[in-house]
């Protein structure tokens, strides 16, 4: 199968994965292994450089990357301005070594929606400033188009807000997205549920899946991490295969002609 | 001076400023072992500017460490 391209990094596996929400580290790192995943998300938070708990995580992430030979993806989560975005950005590519940034811009504390304003502003500092951006954002085309135009070769829309496991909400502005701009990587990201969901997003031509509640919040999150990997597989191969069109009419499978007992009380 | 860490009031009684440097040693043990980033009143502040950049009375500084997140 073809490789997931993030700005030029080809990758074999379409899943991405966070690193939030498990039951222990342990469950984490075995979860993040069954994905298959190479790339892992994580965050910055205020903490005392002394205390160990926060070391540890981190050593034990860098752990898991070295393992999967995989990339980490620091995000932004919590910004609310451009300016927040940006500065989070740079104090993560200074820890993390990586000009890779999930861009997290929130316009609304009830649904964690982006804030496209921002987002778009953000974006274009920090392309301007050398990051290769993946920016999450809604499912808007246009907004699609502006932040791809701005440099962008991976755009992020959601599903459904974060956290929420309700799956693609308007498959329709998804595919629109996929249809309109055919060159970008699209990784659908937040609101994924099921293995199903992930499968669909393939079915549509979507490059990858980003998720972290629906493996981490499962009651088996390494069977559901195991899960997951194979749908975006299945998904994908049938993207490939081709999917046959849709008819309003049915259609016998079985040949008509010389059926035994047709007509035959007519 | 009054300065905040990590939204933390300090108080510092015979200076005007300090460098960032300074300021992380108020409170932190050993940072340089550790693998933290630094932003001063909102901008960030790269490692090879903590001597030689400024913290002064009502600045406020965050230090961030690395955690999980999706």
């Amino acid at each position: 199968m073809m490789t997931l391209n993030i700005y030029g990094q080809q990758l074999d596996s379409r899943l991405l994965i966070g690193s939030a929400l498990y039951p222990s580290p342990h469950v984490m790192k075995q979860a993040i292994l069954a994905s298959g995943s190479q790339v892992v998300t994580l965050s910055l938070k205020r903490q005392n450089p002394s205390e160990k708990s926060g070391q540890q995580i981190w050593r034990y992430l860098q752990e898991v990357i070295a393992e999967v030979h995989g990339h980490l993806l620091p995000n932004t989560a919590g910004c609310k301005t451009a300016k927040e975005a940006v500065t989070l950005a740079k104090m993560s590519r200074e820890i993390f070594q990586t000009d890779w940034i999930k861009l997290e811009v929130i316009g609304d504390d009830y649904n964690l929606q982006p804030d496209p304003i921002e987002l778009l502003n953000a974006t274009e500092q920090l392309i301007n400033d050398g990051f290769k951006v993946l920016p999450y954002c809604t499912d808007d085309l246009v907004l699609c188009q502006r932040l791809y135009d701005l440099g962008c070769q991976v755009i992020m829309p959601w599903a459904s807000p974060i956290g929420t496991g309700k799956g693609l909400m308007n498959p329709y502005n998804l595919e629109t997205i996929r249809l309109r701009l055919p060159d970008a990587t699209l990784i659908l990201d937040a609101g994924i549920g099921k293995p199903s969901d992930a499968c669909l997003a393939m079915e549509m031509g979507y490059d990858g899946v980003l998720l972290n509640s629906a493996v981490a919040l499962a009651d088996n999150p390494v069977l559901m991490a195991k899960a997951f990997g194979q749908a975006l597989q299945a998904g994908e191969q049938g993207y490939v295969a081709g999917i046959m069109e849709q008819r309003q009419t049915a259609h016998p499978s079985t040949p008509t002609l010389d059926t035994p007992f047709w007509h035959q009380n007519s | 001076m009054n300065i905040h860490i990590n939204g933390k009031a300090y108080s510092l009684s015979n200076e005007i400023h300090i460098s960032v440097s300074s300021a992380l040693t108020l409170h932190f043990i050993e940072p340089q072992q550790s693998t933290f980033a630094v932003a001063l009143n909102g901008d960030f502040v790269g490692k090879e500017e903590y001597d030689t950049t400024l913290v002064k009375n009502g600045d406020s500084l965050d230090v961030l460490l690395p955690i999980q997140g999706g």
